[in-house]
């Protein structure tokens, strides 16, 4: 915890291989009154992607900054790794950090703007040439060096920020929502772009995000924030499958939620009683709190015969919109409204509104969750 | 100039004689300054470099002349300074008691200056810094700061605060953020402040004649102290020398803008494009 601890070793360049490990210990951002973040815990593995995902206010960009160094945080540690770095001004993290817009200097060429990192480190003038241009190439940006920021389009300009994080071999790579600015088509690109660059470059990551697609598609890890508190976190499936809070299963995308009782926990499985729906089988990680509900994910309700076996109820249309890849019907049954959301490639005989019909889903795609809101 | 719009010739109409009121009355001095006479008169009686070549050969005038420049070479260097430091220093700060720090750097721009000159004589006796351009520079320098001040601030406002801290997290110092981000993006208020920190230290009359010495007389003191008693044309020579400095100062101003511009427009286009 003491600045001898970091010494000379932790600076760029001078000490060990970086491996690229983040770890917060029991963190806490305090502004007067208002608490940002609260003892937060969090690691991430060397080469691991982690992403932060909250809507805004949920203290995730503050959480990053505080890894950057540019926000000092009230309480807590933050360890590089494993060394503290609480003292370390942010020029001597050693972490590649993109913006959201970028940040690119406007009056250097993007050659220029690569360099930067390396002509801080006093790296002779050919390398760091040398260097700069690999890096530029490594984005598919080869030719591009000599343009100015303004004269690159946005997916441009978001890789020349990516190449000068990425020059100086940082220890780990933190992007604070890079894609926001991006339209739709070439946002999907550039996730998967940096994908491949992580893996192939074997760098942790810690990307903050509050667009639920961007976590589920780069992800290894989804940490899930709300008031400056971690809710949930697991694998991108994971946390979307199985959710441990009515909040979180709306948070990361359309669900149904049935509130119900529980009539028998057993370990994975319990029983609950879902009212008018009757008695059925859901998945249980053992959340507690005053009142359930059981989520069901849209695509995992299916139509069924009655007689098929599991879960399922009678069920009658109410409309059907067709979305382009997906049709999604609104119905309802036992005194709920559900959606259910089938491929249009799936889809059936037309069935029309009114329509009696039945609905099933598999046991372990129905989440017994705690209510919250 | 084809103008259609009825309403353009209208403004055009309105126009014109509000800028020739605003600009005859110091263009006057002029062809004054180049009259071939002895005595200041108008209209002039015919054109001659007389007065011209008489305004540098006097040794009275061209000392005059020096201790205005040494004044304002006081004023830029020391106004540049104070005035950029302290609107990086504030740029994005709150702290209590901040709008009394800004209040503070702006002041010298709504007290009298006469009531100035009164203060920074009584100070300059008192400490014995007297007799030369040096307190002079110091005073003016002391009203060339908020314009600076006030230039550099404007242009710091279009700094994205995520250029400060990318510079920092590639590993800049507090030295090489300021050459690598703050200069390059402050160098249009930096230049028009420095332009304006001139302009005010070769006008200021009051504050110079408060602390004029023997050696440190500047050229509106000489004016003023010439023009009750000893009115020659060299009084036009340097009027028309003052005009043509301000107006260079402009035209230099205007240039830097427009090749700025020139090489800048895309860029806030391309950024609201993105946003």
């Amino acid at each position: 915890m003491t600045a001898s601890v970091i010494s000379a070793e932790s600076i760029p360049g001078t000490g060990r291989a970086a491996q690229g490990a983040i770890e917060l210990r029991q963190v806490s951002k305090h502004y007067g009154d208002v608490v940002a973040v609260d003892e937060l815990d969090l690691t991430v593995q060397p080469g691991e992607f982690v992403t932060l995902l909250g809507p805004s206010g949920s203290g995730k960009t503050t959480t990053m900054m505080m890894v950057a160094g540019f926000e000092e945080h009230t309480a807590g540690t933050v360890l590089i790794d494993g060394r503290p770095v609480d003292s370390l001004p942010p020029r001597d993290r050693n972490l590649g950090v993109v913006f959201q817009n970028y940040a690119l200097f406007p009056h250097m060429s993007a050659l220029e703007n690569v360099e930067f990192a390396l002509r801080m480190r006093k790296v002779p003038r050919a390398e760091r040439r040398q260097r700069a241009e690999e890096a530029l190439g490594r984005v598919g940006l080869g030719k591009m060096g000599g343009r100015k920021p303004r004269q690159l389009s946005g997916g441009q300009q978001q890789r020349v920020a990516l190449a000068r994080a990425l020059v100086f071999n940082p220890a780990a790579l933190l992007l604070d929502e890079p894609m926001a600015a991006l339209d739709k088509r070439l946002r999907e690109q550039m996730q998967e772009e940096i994908k491949t660059l992580q893996k192939s470059l074997g760098i942790s990551v810690l990307f903050v995000t509050h667009d639920q697609d961007e976590a589920m598609a780069m992800s290894d890890r989804i940490v899930v924030m709300r008031d400056g508190k971690i809710v949930q976190s697991g694998p991108p499936e994971e946390v979307y499958n199985h959710p441990m809070t009515d909040w979180v299963a709306s948070f990361l995308g359309d669900t149904n939620l049935i509130p119900c009782t529980i009539v028998e926990r057993n370990g994975e499985e319990a029983v609950v009683d879902l009212g008018g729906l009757g008695l059925a089988k859901v998945r249980d990680r053992g959340a507690s709190g005053e009142s359930y509900a059981v989520s069901i994910r849209p695509e995992h309700l299916k139509f069924r015969t009655r007689a098929s076996a599991g879960n399922g109820c009678a069920a009658t249309l109410v409309s059907s919109t067709n979305l382009g890849a997906t049709v999604r019907h609104r119905l309802t049954a036992g005194g709920h409204e559900l959606q259910l959301r089938e491929l249009s490639s799936d889809r059936g005989t037309r069935i029309l509104p009114d329509e009696e019909l039945w609905v099933g889903w598999d046991a372990d795609k129905a989440q017994l969750l705690v209510l919250e809101s | 100039m084809k103008t259609t719009n009825p309403q353009h010739r209208l403004l055009a109409l309105l126009s014109i004689p509000a800028f020739l009121f605003l600009v005859i009355p110091t263009a006057i001095v002029v062809p004054v300054a180049l009259n071939d006479s002895r005595y200041i008169t108008f209209p002039p009686e015919g054109i001659s470099f007389a007065a011209v070549a008489g305004f540098f050969a006097d040794r009275a005038w061209t000392s005059a002349l020096t201790a205005s420049l040494q004044s304002a070479a006081i004023a830029v260097v020391i106004g540049v300074l104070l005035g950029a430091t302290a609107a990086i220093g504030l740029h994005g700060r709150k702290f209590p008691g901040q709008p009394a720090v800004v209040g503070l750097i702006l002041a010298p721009m709504i007290v009298p200056t006469v009531v100035l000159a009164l203060a920074f004589y009584q100070f300059f006796i008192s400490i014995g810094m007297v007799g030369s351009i040096v307190p002079i520079g110091l005073a003016h320098a002391v009203i060339a700061t908020p314009y600076v001040y006030l230039t550099t601030r404007a242009s710091l406002a279009g700094l994205n605060p995520a250029l400060v801290r990318s510079a920092q997290s590639l590993g800049a110092g507090p030295l090489s953020v300021l050459r690598h981000v703050y200069l390059p993006i402050i160098l249009p208020g930096l230049i028009s402040g420095a332009l304006f920190a001139f302009s005010v230290s070769i006008d200021e009359t009051v504050m110079s004649l408060f602390m004029q010495s023997p050696g440190a007389t500047t050229l509106p003191v000489k004016m003023f102290t010439d023009i009750q008693f000893n009115l020659t044309p060299k009084i036009a020579v340097s009027s028309a020398l003052l005009v043509s400095v301000a107006t260079i100062g402009l035209l230099l101003q205007v240039l830097f803008v427009l090749k700025r511009r020139s090489s800048t427009r895309m860029l806030p286009l391309a950024v609201s494009a993105q946003t």
